[in-house]
């Protein structure tokens, strides 16, 4: 067990430097890909139109390493990265870690809710449909759930608000603050969600249920209620929770447009304007957050499938 | 004797308008202390019997008859009322005990579950009862093993444990022995006659005549959902009435005729049997395509053979036993190039092409390319070869192989005749050494027979060495000339 | 089976509704559907989905503009034919190359295990430690507003797919018995490929390929809506939706149109993908 766990921290750790060195190298490209006279566009976005001068400009060049010669910028960006700094925000002239402690808990809470409802709302529809596959409950909840994963995250969001705020006027469409604020976003993160995990589901259902194992433990005169507690549930979560890893890149793509759609002051909302404002620091600490989060998920379904497969922890 | 079982034109026929008949009626009593046993090849509706007196048929089958335990029509209850018996008063052995243990919980906690919830002991009770079961089988280490750390046969004990804990009187086991070797299977067939005591009732379903010698009792033949004849088991077994028992019986490889070349003295035979010969020059002997010194494998730190010395001249049938996972496949496929052996040396024939040392499998179906027709296959290997193909039709009838079966893919055939068709393949290239991996281990037993007869009559007739590979080993000892145990 | 085949030869989509169930053959109808209107509209000769007409502001569906007119009174019609042009087309182009490179390198690696093998798998764990779309929208940073880098970026995160997919399934059936019985027989790697990996390989590729194009067009669609995608003026269908949004009010109808057209192409590849990818 001890074994599997380390070698496992160990892949992770190696995927986690693997984030850091790939954001970093994006990001340097970046820094060279700006155009002459942006460091005058980014000197301006930061003190005003007026007040921009050469100074200024030359003090955003040195900031960037844009003085240097290409391979001495680029060691000097990844041993920034590697001790942690992560320079300023060009834009608000903020540090980058202050900025992104301020916004990695509104992501956090936005996601977290999200799971939370997929599961509520997915899980259960998973499992009555795969006990009875084929059957009207299956057929509506595969359509459904087709439909859903049809369409990305940021429409669902629209039509939500279309039907919420706009016709109904139950909630904000955006902003943040309050619960309310909190529900159409993580809605329209989770139904999606919740499409594909309540497939992953019922198929988990079906096949155990279909299994010489469960025929068996029935045979062996347990009921079907303990049957599906000892040998059901268990056996199931094996691979819903393995898809769990799976989904992480569908919560992670959805925060950064869903954030965008509802003005929610998260990571992703942070990302994306960064890359407008090319404000690079910014780019980089935040890409570099929303990838180590999804190291970090992807660590923790790792470890619950260890805990959950006693098969794993032998091999 | 008491009866326990009384079954009355049991029928089973598929749902719908034109309901084909899968089980033809069938009836027969379970006595108290008396073990029945159904012998029939696969599809011959005998697993389809099991769960129809377990009342566990899928949906889309129909049952008709009774099935009387006391007093009581099982058949008539209605499907919550039977599933109460189960484990309680009728317990079934599974076919596959891989796959009917819950692959993540430990053994011990199935058995144990049972006695908690089935046999309605205390935790604590249940767990010594789990200790005793597991004891009484030679299991002591495995309380917290997961059913794929042990063995086919330890998991078949397991699911037997784990099958009896609510201490039904009468037991029914659907092919217990199914892919164990030979030792493994006697310990499940004593475990089996150990279970029935002298009050309980037990129900077999096999196609293995040794099985049923075994447990003796009362025997019936099954084909194709009939029943052929029945009886006492000493009566059936040595003299069955009707034809197809007798092919059963005479498919058993312990009575098959000796192979016409073999030396029939037991002492010649002996005498041919190769363990580790004399140490042979480095050249190889006169005549021969295929020679191997000190040959040595080891396989996860266990040596497999070692010194091991062969010779092969065209003609020559040699055989190989050995309990699984003594690395008889292994020593056919380091003879083939196939795999590296640790040591040794081995010779072939240089003038021989390398596409003349071929290789017969063990599971047919996985031998060929699935997604072509027979036909395209080997029509690719005539083409490789610039063979002609005027050469396919005789061998077809030679193998008795119906010339419709070129257009059907290897999926769409039985194991019998895929197996026909590989040897058929192999011919085609005049092979001078032919190594076959337990080629008829997936087959039934009559077909077993036919084509290991087939296999070794070609080989001569073509002038070819044979390497057969077999876990039975009365199967290479009446079939080979020479034998190689490991 | 045997019946059809004796009457004579099958048209091609006769064979191919033969081959595909149900579903399979309503995605591939749907996107039939859909290139015939992202690439008829324009043969028909409608409006310039640039020509701005500010006196035709959100028109509804009429006769001059079957599809109404947009904020700048464009023609729906031929910017949501563009729009489904530009998707379809981008998304063809980076799964063709994705499954090429995916394939080559996959059969390669999976052949002979060796440094080649471990190298490439390496290049697809760099490629994988990132969610795709966080490396597309990196890229699209670099050089915004271009075609060929969002092109770049989608192949570049689809190719990992096929390539682990191949790669696996190559290296089981290279120690399988069917193909160690046709190496004994002396068939060789064109055989071997032919007759053994390619059909194995061919449906689990083609709905890789797919959920691939989905993805694709997911993508586009979600970095043109967070405006870090294509630039306007183009018609694509995000930035279209993020423009028609605030309009919603006055003109639904505008709106529906790139969301219709992203939801028929998206289900049309999942229907045509047929089982979840494993």
């Amino acid at each position: 067990m001890g074994r599997a766990i380390l070698s496992l921290l160990g892949q992770r750790l190696v995927q986690a430097g693997l984030v850091a060195w790939v954001v970093g190298s994006l990001t340097y490209l970046l820094t060279r890909a700006l155009p002459g006279d942006m460091s005058f566009r980014i000197a301006a976005g930061r003190y005003g139109y007026e007040q921009v001068n050469a100074e200024a400009a030359a003090a955003v060049q040195q900031e960037l390493g844009l003085d240097q010669s290409p391979l001495a910028a680029y060691l000097q960006w990844l041993m920034d990265l590697a001790s942690f700094d992560l320079g300023r925000s060009l834009v608000s002239g903020e540090t980058v870690v202050q900025e992104l402690s301020h916004q990695l808990g509104h992501s956090l809470s936005l996601a977290l809710t999200a799971v939370v409802m997929a599961l509520v709302l997915g899980l259960p529809l998973g499992l009555a449909s795969g006990l009875r596959p084929g059957r009207w409950l299956d057929r509506v909840s595969l359509a459904l759930a087709l439909g859903l994963r049809s369409l990305p995250p940021f429409v669902v969001g629209i039509a939500l608000v279309v039907l919420f705020s706009l016709t109904l006027h139950w909630l904000p469409a955006a902003g943040h603050g309050s619960l309310s604020h909190l529900w159409l976003p993580s809605l329209a993160l989770g139904l999606g969600l919740a499409a594909v995990s309540s497939r992953v589901a019922r198929n988990a259902m079906a096949d155990v249920a279909g299994s010489d194992y469960y025929a068996f433990s029935r045979l062996k005169g347990l009921t079907g209620w303990q049957t599906l507690r000892r040998h059901g549930l268990r056996n199931l979560s094996v691979p819903v929770v393995a898809f769990l890893g799976v989904q992480l890149v569908y919560l992670i793509e959805g925060v950064v447009v869903i954030e965008s759609l509802f003005a929610w002051p998260g990571i992703g909302h942070a990302l994306v304007h960064a890359v407008v404002a090319r404000d690079v620091p910014m780019i980089q600490g935040t890409a570099l957050v929303l990838g180590l989060g999804f190291v970090l998920l992807n660590t923790l379904v790792d470890i619950a499938t260890l805990l959950l497969d006693p098969r794993r922890r032998l091999a | 004797m008491s009866t326990m079982m009384t079954v009355k034109e049991l029928c089973v026929t598929t749902a719908g308008d034109a309901p084909e008949v899968l089980l033809e009626p069938i009836s027969f009593a379970l006595k108290a202390g008396e073990p029945l046993t159904l012998i029939g090849q696969t599809g011959s509706g005998k697993s389809l019997l099991a769960q129809a007196l377990m009342g566990n048929l899928p949906g889309s089958l129909e049952v008709s008859g009774e099935v009387w335990v006391d007093q009581q029509d099982v058949l008539s209850l209605p499907l919550s009322e039977r599933r109460r018996w189960w484990g309680r008063r009728l317990a079934m052995l599974p076919q596959e005990p891989w796959s009917a243990l819950d692959p993540i919980m430990a053994i011990g906690e199935q058995i144990g579950e049972g006695h908690r919830l089935v046999g309605g002991l205390t935790t604590v009770e249940a767990e010594q009862a789990t200790r005793r079961d597991l004891a009484h089988l030679g299991l002591e280490d495995s309380y917290a093993r997961l059913p794929m750390q042990m063995s086919g046969g330890m998991a078949q004990r397991a699911a037997f444990a784990a099958a009896r804990t609510g201490n039904a009187p009468i037991v029914i086991a659907d092919e217990p022995t199914k892919g164990l070797d030979r030792g493994r299977r006697d310990e499940v067939v004593a475990l089996l006659r150990e279970a029935l005591g002298s009050h309980g009732a037990l129900l077999t379903i096999t196609h293995d005549f040794e099985v049923a010698r075994q447990l003796g009792g009362k025997v019936m033949i099954l084909r194709k959902g009939r029943c052929l004849e029945q009886g006492d088991a000493d009566s059936v077994l040595s003299q069955p009435t009707s034809g197809y028992g007798r092919e059963l019986m005479e498919a058993q490889p312990e009575r098959w005729p000796e192979a016409t070349a073999a030396p029939t003295d037991p002492q010649r035979k002996q005498a041919a049997i190769e363990r580790s010969a004399p140490t042979l020059s480095c050249t190889p002997p006169p005549g021969a395509v295929l020679s191997a010194s000190a040959l040595g494998k080891s396989r996860g730190g266990r040596v497999l053979f070692k010194d091991l010395n062969l010779a092969f001249r065209r003609g020559d049938i040699v055989g190989v036993s050995g309990p699984s996972g003594s690395g008889k496949s292994s020593l056919g496929d380091v003879l083939l190039g196939l795999v590296a052996p640790d040591e040794g040396e081995l010779w072939r024939d240089p003038s021989v092409q390398p596409s003349r040392f071929l290789k017969l499998y063990q599971d047919p179906p996985a031998a060929f390319a699935p997604y072509w027709t027979m036909g395209t296959l080997i029509d690719d290997v005539c083409r490789l070869h610039r063979l002609d193909s005027a050469r396919i039709a005789p061998m077809l009838e030679r193998l008795g192989l119906a010339p419709a079966l070129l257009d059907r893919r290897p999926g769409e055939m039985s194991g019998g005749e895929l197996q026909r068709f590989s040897i058929l393949r192999a011919l085609l290239l005049d092979p001078v050494f032919l190594f076959a991996d337990e080629p008829t281990s997936r087959l039934d037993p009559v077909t077993q027979r036919e084509t290991v007869a087939l296999l070794v009559e070609l080989a001569k007739e073509r002038d070819c060495a044979l390497l057969l590979v077999s876990h039975d080993e009365a199967l290479v000892t009446k079939s080979c000339d020479r034998i190689v145990s490991l | 089976m045997k019946t059809l085949t004796r009457q004579g030869p099958m048209t091609p989509l006769l064979a191919l509704r033969r081959r595909l169930p149900a579903s399979r053959m309503l995605g591939l109808c749907l996107l039939v559907g859909l290139m015939l209107f992202g690439w008829g509209v324009p043969l028909l000769g409608g409006a310039d989905p640039y020509a701005q007409d500010l006196m035709h502001t959100l028109e509804a569906p009429g006769a001059l503009h079957p599809l109404g007119t947009d904020h700048l009174g464009r023609s729906l019609l031929a910017r949501t034919a563009e729009a489904v042009r530009l998707s379809l087309g981008l998304a063809f182009l980076s799964v063709a190359s994705a499954v090429t490179i995916g394939l080559v390198l996959g059969v390669a690696a999976g052949w002979r295990r060796g440094w080649g093998d471990r190298l490439l798998g390496a290049l697809a764990d760099c490629v994988l430690a990132l969610p795709g779309l966080l490396l597309v929208l990196m890229l699209a940073a670099i050089a915004p507003g271009s075609f060929w880098t969002l092109y770049l970026g989608i192949s570049l995160v689809l190719w990992v797919e096929v390539f682990r997919l191949v790669r696996s399934v190559t290296q089981g059936l290279m120690a399988s018995p069917q193909v160690q019985a046709s190496r004994l027989l002396g068939f060789g790697r064109v055989y071997l490929f032919r007759r053994h990996l390619w059909p194995a390989l061919r449906p689990q590729v083609m709905t890789l390929a797919a959920f691939g194009a989905a993805t694709a067009i997911l993508a586009v669609s979600s970095l043109g809506f967070v405006s870090i995608g294509l630039r306007p003026p183009t018609a694509e269908l995000g930035l279209m939706m993020t423009e028609l949004f605030p309009y919603y009010q006055e003109a639904p109808w505008a709106l529906a149109q790139p969301v219709l057209a992203l939801f028929l192409m998206v289900l049309g590849f999942i229907l045509l993908a047929g089982e979840e990818p494993k």
